[in-house]
């Protein structure tokens, strides 16, 4: 579309772009020489050249996307989470999960409060990985759902949901196997198990059951009847559902009898980000940060990336190119001069640096009296000391004297010169 | 395509909808209005190809003098354009403000004038011509770049045309034109005059007063018709920053007082601006054409970084200059450059013609010499001190063979140039 013309004027060269608007002809020449018209590309032409430009990056994106659905389709989804149902690590449980899914129990994951209650109810078990994460708020809307418990390792939250079991402190770590020692038939049924730490009955208990003992009494598995019918078993060691230990001695019939008594169990793993029970409550605590943001939230934040996106475009796009200056090469002159005296410093090279100054010194004074460039050193002597008055000795001394050893006797040299000179020039 | 300021007002308009609807779908449903919006702002722009734009540039400006590009963009297409020009330069052009905004009707013409302010001396070449079309929302438009070539030529300065009056006031003076008679001024017979009391007995001219009655004395007039060579060294020791500028810019300023002088005292001036090859040559201007054809030749010279071949640039002397002339060398006294290239030529050169070198003195190593703060400081200028020496020595040197060293701070080196030219010609050495 690049014209120049010599012939039409601009009316009739805006007529003629008009008139061939309709059709995809060149614009109308322009009135006089030097006018330049389009910038030679086609729409064709422009197409080919974007998509030449485009093409690379687009197969790079292209091959890094594909590359990342086939990394994440074989892998199911699983967790990092400590006894959580869909971790396959050793301090996992998905095993015990899977097998009582298999079994026909219901499992449901919950990560909250208020959604473990929500799922709870009476015919179903609820079981409690920890209580260290746990509010005294969180552990009665817990104990309070009609389901049976099946609490692992419990601590503070024990004394608040029976008065029949406490938890026997101060008891060493390494799992150790142990007998049944009981009537309860899930005990009987594991025969034994390998666990650590224990519950004891206490002394208001009346039909707890405590299995599994040890030397102390503590046993590794304990249950008990709460005043509202409801069951509550208590684990001393997490190894009994962990992926790990699970196999070991009869840890996995405890562990599947313990937790599939019902027909639905609610697998509740306390987490950091739930705040509260119940977000209808009248606290209005929320069960996590996410539900306490009011709902237009998440539209809101979409919608601000899409005015970033185009505020982006808007800002990315330059008005033409950026346009270069061809700088000629320049050094400051002095440069040289800099380099050579960061040489004598490096160098220490004292003699030479107090040796060219006393040079210039002797020149400027051989100068300004008038002696000739080349005369002896015992002239300038002696013409700078009648000049100055000074006696001859120090003038040599200054002079022509012996290089000055260190920082300190250089500057003092250098200074003495200057003096010197000043008497010279006004004596 | 682009985008502007009220297609990001219209997408975040959208949060208002967000509010009544909070929903995902409300937000992607709006950035399909934003969307089919722009694009229908584009479909109905302008193209920024149906225009015809023209760039018209003064042939040449003087540095630091403003000069305007004008651009005429005529609509060329079927419908109204409305948008943006951009008016590219070189940085270095001074082109500020180069944006003007446009609303052509078709086939309205509109003329944009961009002023410009050079900041460098040489050819500023014009960029790309950028016309930006938005369509009637002014949502979003297209954009085009055209090539409309341009250049804008930056003569030298010339600062140093204020010493001209009071050179040339001199030059009259040796001249015998102005009212007062410098004696001994020139060397070449003029005429004969009567004796008037106070005139040199030397200059009777005895046979003349033996024909007449009278005593007559013999006057003088500079010489005239001499030749100049300028030779302009634009090696790497021309490249060295002395204050803001490289010292070529103070060898230019030099070599156009010169020649303006020179040219008004009647000797022919040319010019050489040599590395290792010739850069570029003024020969045969004179008269008042000399000093435009020397500031075009020297507008677009640059230092190389190279070193001068100096048997080189005496090949080029020899082969231009027959007859005994001037011989200016405008280079650096730079004790390395000149011991290994210059010494050894400059001798014959020197023996036949009269040879002066103008050098830059850096006003740097001045102050570095003086400075005495910390011992870092002293050994700096000791370093000075050292090669301020070596400077001397080799103008010793080369005074030995015959050769005048004019070394001057670079705003004083053009007057002492042309001072240094005066005093050569009064004594009559050219």
């Amino acid at each position: 579309m690049s014209t120049t013309s010599t012939t039409s004027a601009p009316t009739e060269a805006a007529s003629a772009g008009a008139a061939s608007a309709g059709a995809a002809a060149p614009a109308g020449p322009p009135a006089d020489a030097g006018h330049v018209v389009g910038d030679g590309t086609t729409a064709r032409s422009r197409a080919a050249a974007r998509w030449r430009r485009a093409r690379f990056p687009l197969l790079v994106v292209a091959g890094l996307v594909l590359l990342g659905v086939l990394l994440s389709l074989p892998e199911p989804r699983t967790s990092p989470v400590p006894l959580a149902p869909d971790n396959v690590e050793e301090n996992g449980a998905r095993a015990v999960a899977e097998v009582l899914g298999d079994q026909g129990v219901d499992v449901t994951y919950a990560r909250t409060t208020a959604r473990a209650v929500a799922a709870a109810g009476p015919g179903t078990t609820l079981l409690v990985t920890s209580d260290v994460l746990l509010t005294d708020a969180q552990v009665d809307a817990v104990g309070g759902t009609g389901a049976d418990l099946v609490l692992v390792t419990p601590g503070f939250s024990l004394p608040l949901l029976t008065d029949a079991l406490e938890t026997a402190y101060g008891i060493s770590g390494a799992p150790t196997p142990r007998e049944a020692a009981c009537a309860d038939p899930d005990a009987v049924a594991a025969g034994t198990v390998s666990a650590a730490g224990g519950v004891r009955a206490t002394a208001a208990s009346s039909d707890a059951v405590v299995c599994f003992p040890d030397a102390d009494g503590a046993g590794a598995y304990a249950t008990v009847t709460r005043p509202d019918g409801t069951r509550l078993t208590v684990l001393s060691d997490p190894s009994l559902l962990t992926n790990d230990a699970v196999l070991d001695e009869g840890n996995a019939a405890l562990a599947l009898r313990a937790l599939g008594r019902q027909a639905s169990l609610v697998w509740y793993v306390p987490s950091f980000d739930d705040l509260g029970v119940d977000p209808t409550g009248d606290d209005g605590v929320g069960g996590s940060p996410a539900e306490l943001l009011p709902p237009a939230a998440g539209p809101l934040a979409l919608q601000a990336l899409l005015v970033v996106v185009v505020a982006a475009l808007w800002r990315a796009r330059r008005t033409g190119r950026l346009v270069t200056e061809p700088l000629p090469v320049v050094v400051r002159a002095a440069e040289t001069v800099r380099g050579r005296g960061r040489l004598y410093r490096r160098g220490r090279s004292y003699g030479r640096a107090a040796a060219a100054l006393r040079a210039g010194c002797a020149a400027r004074c051989g100068a300004r009296l008038g002696l000739p460039r080349a005369a002896p050193a015992p002239a300038v002597i002696d013409a700078v000391a009648r000049a100055t008055g000074r006696d001859r000795g120090v003038v040599e001394a200054l002079l022509y004297g012996p290089p000055p050893r260190g920082d300190a006797a250089l500057t003092r040299l250098a200074t003495d010169l200057d003096h010197l000179e000043s008497e010279v020039n006004h004596p | 395509m682009v985008v502007t300021g009220r297609a990001v007002a219209l997408a975040g308009v959208g949060a208002l909808a967000v509010l009544v609807l909070p929903a995902t779908v409300t937000v992607l449903a709006w950035a399909l209005v934003v969307v089919l919006a722009c694009g229908l702002d584009v479909a109905l722009a302008a193209s920024p190809r149906r225009v015809a734009v023209r760039r018209d540039v003064p042939g040449s400006v003087r540095l630091t003098q403003a000069a305007t590009c004008t651009l005429t963009v005529t609509n060329v297409g079927p419908r109204r354009l409305r948008g943006l020009v951009r008016d590219a330069w070189q940085p270095s052009a001074g082109a500020q403000p180069d944006r003007h905004r446009l609303d052509l009707p078709p086939g309205d013409g509109a003329r944009l004038r961009t002023p410009l302010l050079p900041t460098r001396r040489g050819d500023r070449r014009a960029d790309l011509v950028t016309v930006r079309t938005l369509g009637p929302l002014g949502l979003a438009g297209r954009q085009a770049s055209l090539d409309v070539p341009a250049r804008l030529r930056v003569l030298p300065e010339f600062a140093s045309r204020r010493h001209l009056p009071s050179r040339l006031a001199r030059l009259r003076e040796l001249d015998g034109r102005s009212a007062v008679q410098v004696r001994g001024a020139g060397t070449e017979f003029d005429s004969l005059r009567e004796y008037v009391p106070g005139d040199d007995v030397r200059s009777v001219d005895w046979r003349a007063t033996a024909r007449r009655a009278d005593v007559v004395v013999r006057t003088w007039r500079p010489e005239r018709d001499r030749r100049v060579l300028l030779v302009l060294d634009t090696s790497r020791t021309s490249a060295g920053r002395v204050g803001d500028a490289p010292r070529l810019d103070a060898s230019i300023e030099a070599a156009l007082l010169l020649s303006a002088l020179a040219a008004r005292a009647g000797d022919r001036v040319e010019l050489v601006a040599f590395d290792r090859r010739v850069r570029t040559r003024v020969v045969g201007a004179s008269g008042p054409r000399l000093l435009p054809a020397m500031a075009d030749a020297l507008a677009g010279v640059e230092p190389a970084l190279v070193e001068t071949d100096w048997p080189g640039a005496v090949a080029q002397v020899r082969e231009r200059l027959s007859r005994r002339a001037l011989v200016v060398l405008l280079s650096a006294l730079e004790p390395s450059a000149v011991e290994q290239g210059l010494l050894g030529v400059v001798g014959p050169l020197a023996q036949r013609h009269q040879v002066v070198l103008a050098s830059v003195q850096d006003p740097e190593a001045e102050t570095l010499r003086q400075g005495r703060a910390d011992v870092s400081e002293v050994f700096d200028a000791a370093a000075a001190e050292r090669a301020g020496l070596e400077r001397a020595a080799v103008a010793v040197r080369l005074r030995q063979r015959g050769v005048e060293v004019v070394d001057a701070l670079p705003d004083d080196l053009a007057p002492a140039l042309a001072d240094t030219y005066l005093r050569l010609k009064a004594a009559g050495r050219l």
